[in-house]
């Protein structure tokens, strides 16, 4: 009822526990039943470790989050050695998230991984978070840039490739149009809105980098619009993210297009929520007789 | 009208008692460069994120709820 396909690979559930919010997936196995989820996609990694932005990097702002934690990581060395082994051990599937300063960044750390012989489904390339001042952004604001790195890294995995769009663009359209001709099997949408925080009293600013990314609740009806604009556009799958906290969310980011979807900010409030949504979504299918969740797919009036 | 009732902290803090050592220590890397070191230096700093970590769960439940 709730298996979805992306490629060649069956998900038990279209709802994903979203990179950066579950940890490294390891973590959570003791107390979270990972076996409803379709999948986990680890922190992002990055060629070297990273400490990340100084504090304050979380904000916790109206139902929502702003945070520039800056891809504090363990280097893929360390990940390769540390974590992938437990990884095998997961009760899901799960992806592997990419972040880089630079085009060779990514490579380097696609490629090391590839050498590890993990249980990893994919990867997913993170070309939009915010938060890092030299990377990130710079490829997922240019569309020909986009194209460029997919095409790079198609070659080097036979792994589902999904790219993480940013939704800070003109047209999130032409990039996923780029991801897509670059050879990428989905891709995800969207990352953080960029926002920042300040104190009405002292004027203080709430992130030490002033500008954070936005998730959470307060993004949905711009995540959907921005899913429903590449849902358009492209043939690829899209898995659709951005303040998604109940099965009701789950529903409508699948009717406007999105095959699959990510629940991240819910997780920082309880990782287990997240198993629970799978319940009430199957729940929900049976009463309105719905034999597959990919029956509602784009399933929409206007 | 529906009056949503308010859980209290406590509560909150009860309902994470199955978290592993592992993802509070995660969870705490992500907060801070430095993680558990980080936070044992600054008690204050911590005592007042986790009050404000609580308030925004205790809106998160009324919302979901």
């Amino acid at each position: 009822m709730l298996k979805t396909k992306i490629r060649n690979i069956e998900f038990n559930s279209p709802i994903i526990a979203a990179s950066g919010t579950f940890g490294y997936g390891d973590e959570v196995k003791k107390f979270v039943d990972l076996s409803k989820l379709g999948c986990v996609i680890t922190k992002s990694i990055t060629l070297e470790p990273r400490i990340g932005n100084p504090s304050p990097r979380i904000f916790e702002s109206e139902s929502g989050m702003i945070n520039a934690i800056g891809l504090a990581n363990l280097g893929v060395k360390k990940f390769c050695i540390e974590k992938l082994p437990d990884l095998r051990n997961i009760n899901t599937n799960f992806l592997i998230s990419i972040a880089g300063s630079n085009f060779d960044d990514y490579v380097k750390v696609m490629e090391e991984i590839e050498n590890c012989d993990g249980s990893h489904v994919g990867y997913e390339i993170n070309i939009s978070c915010p938060n890092v001042k030299k990377g990130g952004m710079e490829f997922g604001v240019d569309h020909k840039v986009t194209l460029k790195l997919t095409s790079e890294l198609r070659k080097l995995t036979d792994k589902i490739l999904i790219i993480k769009l940013s939704p800070n663009v003109t047209s999130i359209e032409k990039i996923a149009l780029a991801a897509q001709d670059g050879g990428a099997d989905a891709v995800s949408a969207v990352n953080t809105f960029v926002g920042m925080g300040i104190n009405y009293r002292t004027g203080k600013m709430t992130l030490s980098t002033k500008f954070g990314g936005v998730s959470g609740p307060p993004i949905k009806p711009l995540a959907l619009a921005k899913i429903h604009k590449i849902y358009n556009e492209v043939e690829i799958p899209i898995i659709g993210m951005g303040g998604i906290s109940n099965f009701e969310d789950v529903v409508e980011f699948i009717r406007v297009g999105s095959t699959m979807v990510q629940v991240g900010t819910l997780n920082y409030r309880d990782p287990s929520l997240i198993s629970k949504m799978n319940d009430k979504l199957k729940n929900f299918l049976t009463i309105n007789k719905i034999n597959n969740i990919s029956e509602l797919i784009g399933n929409y009036c206007e | 009208m529906i009056i949503k009732k308010r859980k209290s902290k406590f509560k909150i803090i009860w309902s994470m008692r199955k978290w592993s050592y592992d993802y509070i220590n995660w969870r705490l890397v992500t907060a801070y460069p430095g993680g558990m070191k980080y936070a044992i230096k600054h008690p204050i700093e911590l005592i007042k994120d986790l009050w404000n970590y609580l308030s925004w769960c205790q809106k998160v439940d009324q919302d979901i709820s």
